[in-house]
């Protein structure tokens, strides 16, 4: 099940989750294969990959991408995502 | 001690050939012997000698890495791990497109097989403030269901990415925590990240790995990497055993503690987390 918060900052609030880049992903499904949090799920009769449930994602984990031979997995600039969380955060605070 | 080297064998990759070079001339470098991935994957026994007998090296070129998981499968224990297509990230020269190793292709190998040699002569080691890390003694226990996860009460602080850190003078010390390696159960291989190498804070620590999951080491502090434990790369279900302990994973010199601090959790507020996340699952 997805975290309902990352650091206090609704989970849904924070853009964290792979991008599948489809002119180089070959469908081999190691990443889903992988991921214990089930991010991804298979389409069309299992050949096609999607990110089906990106707040499930671990906020800041990259290990799926790791496992990506073809490298077609993305995520979001670290920093920016921290500097978002903060900035939250601060919101949070100030209310 | 005697090396072998597990190279992907690559023939459809310019990352392969890059890969199958590195593990010829680091053979030859500290007289190591080579072993084919195909013929251990057909024929295991053939090479029970060159495994049992020495430290195993293995060469990745991308990120399928079909050399880990056979010799994961294999249950041969990794000594030493370098994947190519980091490598090539790292170098930020593009490897030629072609099977024959270009100018880039040419000048990565020696630069990976100068890397693998300096790391088998000079491995990393701790600093001298040991006796200022003792394993601590009190803690808090979330109960969920058979399980115990036990979180130090004093000195540690935690992030949401289950990656502890302790603080003595300006160094830290920092390994995952007690829910964690129960929840990845028997841990056969800590990838450590490169010393001198600078962190932010949530920035990568290497990985541990077991036969159930790869866990991404979330630094909770942003610093220089100045020591890894020597122990659990020799040993990691030291991680297992003590994992606030001698199961530590990296030292860290710190930039700016103050900051970090902001974005970390007590003890009490961690434990939180950890009742959250066991109940979730």
């Amino acid at each position: 099940m997805a975290e309902t918060t990352f650091m206090g900052v609704p989970r849904e609030k924070i853009p964290w989750f792979p991008t599948i880049d489809y002119d180089k992903c070959t469908s081999c499904m190691e990443c889903d294969a992988f991921c214990p949090h089930r991010v991804f799920e298979r389409r069309d009769n299992g050949t096609r990959l999607v990110v089906a449930n990106p707040t499930n994602c671990v906020v800041f984990c990259r290990a799926c991408a790791k496992t990506c031979g073809p490298d077609a997995l993305s995520f979001p600039n670290k920093p920016e995502i921290i500097a978002l969380i903060k900035q939250i955060r601060e919101e949070e605070r100030v209310k | 001690m005697k090396h072998a080297i597990l190279s992907c064998t690559g023939l459809d990759k310019p990352e392969g050939s890059v890969a199958r070079e590195v593990a010829i001339r680091s053979a030859d470098a500290i007289g190591g012997a080579i072993i084919c991935p195909v013929l251990l994957n057909r024929a295991p026994a053939r090479y029970k000698k060159e495994l049992s007998e020495g430290a195993l090296i293995v060469v990745d070129g991308c990120s399928t890495r079909c050399a880990t998981k056979l010799a994961s499968r294999l249950g041969a224990k990794v000594e030493q791990r370098v994947l190519v297509s980091d490598a090539v990230k790292a170098s930020g020269r593009p490897l030629e497109s072609t099977l024959h190793l270009g100018p880039n292709g040419t000048a990565l190998v020696q630069t990976m097989v100068d890397e693998l040699v300096r790391g088998l002569n000079a491995p990393a080691t701790p600093s001298e403030a040991a006796s200022a890390w003792e394993t601590p003694t009190e803690y808090l226990v979330v109960t969920h269901d058979k399980f115990e996860f036990r979180i130090p009460v004093v000195d540690y602080l935690f992030n949401e990415n289950d990656v502890w850190v302790r603080v003595s003078d300006a160094v830290a010390r920092v390994g995952i925590s007690d829910y964690m390696q129960q929840k990845l159960t028997d841990i056969s291989y800590f990838e450590p990240p490169k010393t001198q190498a600078a962190v932010d804070q949530f920035g990568e620590l290497g990985s541990v790995e077991s036969a159930k999951a790869v866990f991404e080491i979330i630094s909770p502090v942003s610093g220089t990497v100045v020591g890894v434990n020597p122990a659990v790369i020799e040993n990691p279900a030291l991680i297992n055993e003590d994992p606030y302990g001698s199961g530590w994973l990296v030292e860290i010199k710190l930039t700016d503690l103050a900051q970090d601090q902001a974005l970390l959790l007590d003890g009490a507020a961690y434990a939180d987390v950890v009742k959250r996340k066991a109940a979730e699952e």
